[in-house]
């Protein structure tokens, strides 16, 4: 019995069952990467230089962009892969923030050693919320995330031996022989590499054995049982990885801030980041990585931008909320999706294409200009 | 040890706070029956009744006049995000209408952030009347107590009007089964309409109820914390609701003063328990999710239906 997929987008993409067909795909010999990869390849590189021009500002909002794409990575791995609602994300990143600052402030641990004890840290409340998955479906999960993550900030976020206090932990940037990464440019350049490294981790991991038992549990948990799949295990391995990847993610949270205080994660504004990570994973495209990498540069580059003036802060809340609930209506594979069919449009009638594509930027990047030189 | 506590004010302060559970609950209640979805823009959408009243008391309109255009404003939101949203959903989609839900409470928390101006802090004109009511020795606030009569007349007359009415039979019908509710000539876009603005209503007055009286004589406060998609109240309602395994409205009511009770009560107990008060909430809807509720309140059918 085929079942209607719920994130899988309903044009351009194959369906998840052929891929599940396909064969292993470790078994193919090195092949030469397509021309899609390479341009694939070649657009992150150019994002990359974007903030360049803009200085040490550039660079600030670059950092938070990629740090904001590695929390959404764990969002993709399992909402996006594995069909379970987590609205803790932040809490998962708060973690592991809060045990790179021990590490780092209390027992003078290097950032190096930090940041696998910052994706350790997460994995015992990971496997308790995987634990509670597992005989949790749907909503209730949805429920049981948001209340777990509202405890963790009544209790784990204020114990001061964890959070050192309000004032809470202070971490100094690494520095490693000549380079140091205090500075913007070199802290972005390694926030960078994290990302990448992340991105085509959890891109391969969608197509690895692992990968495509959370897509067949995502799709029909009973067929995927039926097919040999433990289903609960599946699970468990999906909370596990996306709180690693979140727990990693906040480490690096931990340097950009500099000063780790706890009441970013408490109520109500843990759940609030949390609803935020979620919404720019499903606006990117959350089936695929690429889009926790899109939506992180959509929705946190138009907020830093516009943070100095709450009132467009504002604005992009409503902005994106409208986004998010057209995307899910109309294209539920979210940015990914419009640009595939948009790039299958340019390469059928050129004009038509990069006219529209044309119309969106302009619209976009101007009404942002616009906004800025109003204001 | 155990204050010389004033019983009589923690217990009517309690029963008050569970009568807005309680209110807010039946609502996410009537809506997920109805329509299968778990409203959770619930406290999003009660908060644009508030800042309807905000901005109409601040034009010199009388506080109760603001407080009934601000209900009004509260069904209004809720029966446009069905008309506009859930109703184009199919049933059994449920993370997409899920994320939809989240993205809504996104959208009325914003609007709601942008109408109030990223003030810290916003004050309140009470609209029940202020002053206090002297039960024995202990001095109580008059709008605690007419929040938690209120709540319960209201609750106790919604339940007694969704078991008899005409309406209430056809909600019940579309919520055990809608294909059958439909071919018996009943319309379901407009009894799920009629859901949304009921539970909308429900958690406006809630939120009605308990913002312009936070602060007693100087009315209320509203600050930063409170203009969150979730707020500070949507778990404990969650809970509330889950008691009645979201599906059983009476259970529900019940849940709102178990949660609210034991919230307020918790003051009253010895030290290293007290503390327990910030995360009793999380312990018990933990407690009851892993229970699987809605197994005693619904068939194996219904449940499948709202999947």
């Amino acid at each position: 019995m085929k079942v209607d997929v719920a994130v899988e987008p309903r044009h351009g993409s194959a369906p998840v069952t052929e891929e599940l067909e396909a064969p292993p795909v470790a078994r193919v010999a090195r092949r030469r990467p397509t021309r899609g990869q390479l341009l694939g390849l070649a657009s992150l590189g150019l994002i990359s230089v974007v903030p360049v021009p803009f200085g040490d500002f550039g660079y600030f909002i670059g950092q938070y962009a990629t740090i904001y794409a590695i929390l959404g990575l764990s969002v993709v791995v399992v909402t996006g892969y594995a069909g379970l609602i987590s609205l803790m994300p932040y809490s998962f990143a708060g973690i592991g923030a809060m045990a790179t600052g021990i590490a780092m402030a209390s027992w003078g641990w290097p950032f190096w050693l930090a940041l696998p004890f910052a994706a350790g840290a997460t994995v015992p409340f990971a496997l308790f919320v995987g634990v509670t998955s597992v005989r949790l479906k749907g909503l209730y999960l949805a429920i049981a995330t948001l209340t777990i993550s509202n405890a963790l900030g009544e209790t784990f976020f204020t114990w001061e031996t964890i959070t050192g206090g309000d004032s809470g932990h202070f971490v100094a940037r690494p520095v490693v022989g000549p380079v140091d990464f205090g500075g913007d440019l070199a802290f972005y350049l390694l926030c960078l590499g994290a990302v990448f490294a992340l991105l085509f981790m959890v891109e391969g991991l969608r197509t690895s054995r692992v990968g495509r038992a959370m897509l067949a549990v995502r799709d029909n948990e009973l067929e995927a049982q039926a097919l040999g799949i433990n289903v609960a295990k599946t699970k468990l391995v999906a909370f596990v990885l996306s709180g690693m990847i979140a727990g990693f993610g906040g480490a690096f949270l931990a340097q950009l801030l500099i000063s780790v205080t706890p009441n970013a994660f408490q109520s109500p504004f843990a759940e609030a980041t949390s609803l935020l990570l979620v919404t720019l994973v499903a606006i990117g495209g959350m089936d695929r990585a690429i889009g926790a990498f899109v939506g992180a540069i959509a929705l946190v580059v138009q907020q830093q931008i516009f943070n100095g003036f709450e009132f467009f802060f504002a604005f992009v809340g409503i902005y994106a909320a409208i986004t998010l609930i057209a995307f899910l209506l109309f294209r539920p594979g979210g940015l990914v999706q419009v640009g595939k069919i948009l790039a299958d449009l340019t390469r059928a009638r050129p004009a038509l294409g990069l006219s529209i594509i044309a119309i969106i930027l302009v619209t976009n990047v101007g009404g942002a200009w616009l906004i800025l030189s109003l204001s | 040890m155990i204050y010389a506590a004033p019983v009589t004010e923690v217990t009517i302060f309690g029963l008050s706070s569970g009568a807005v559970f309680a209110l807010l609950a039946l609502g996410l209640v009537l809506i997920y029956r109805t329509t299968g979805v778990l409203n959770f823009a619930h406290w999003a959408i009660g908060l644009m009744a508030v800042v309807t009243y905000v901005m109409l008391t601040a034009l010199g309109l009388p506080p109760q006049v603001a407080a009934a255009l601000g209900l009004a404003v509260g069904v209004v939101s809720g029966v446009l995000a069905y008309r506009l949203v859930f109703k184009r959903l199919g049933r059994g989609r449920q993370v997409i209408v899920i994320l939809i839900a989240i993205g809504l409470a996104q959208f009325y928390s914003s609007v709601a952030q942008f109408a109030l101006g990223f003030e810290q802090f916003t004050r309140l004109q009470p609209w029940l009347p202020a002053g206090d009511v002297h039960l024995g020795q202990v001095a109580i606030r008059a709008s605690e107590i007419i929040t938690a009569v209120a709540a319960i007349v209201i609750a106790f007359g919604f339940l007694v009007w969704f078991r008899l009415s005409r309406t209430g039979r056809a909600l019940r019908a579309v919520a055990q089964n809608k294909e059958a509710a439909m071919l018996a000539g009943i319309d379901d876009v407009k009894y799920s309409s009629i859901a949304w603005g009921i539970g909308s209503a429900l958690a406006a007055l809630a939120l009605l109820l308990v913002m312009p009286h936070s602060a007693g004589e100087q009315g209320g406060i509203i600050t930063t914390f409170d203009v969150t998609p979730f707020g500070t109240l949507l778990i404990p309602a969650f809970g509330a609701a889950l008691v009645g395994g979201l599906v059983h409205l009476p259970m529900a009511l019940l849940g709102g003063f178990v949660f609210g009770l034991s919230r307020e009560l918790l003051i009253l107990a010895p030290k290293p328990w007290s503390d327990l008060r910030a995360s009793m909430a999380a312990i018990l809807i933990l407690f009851l999710l892993l229970l699987r509720t809605e197994r005693f309140f619904a068939t194996r059918q219904e449940l499948e239906a709202l999947e």
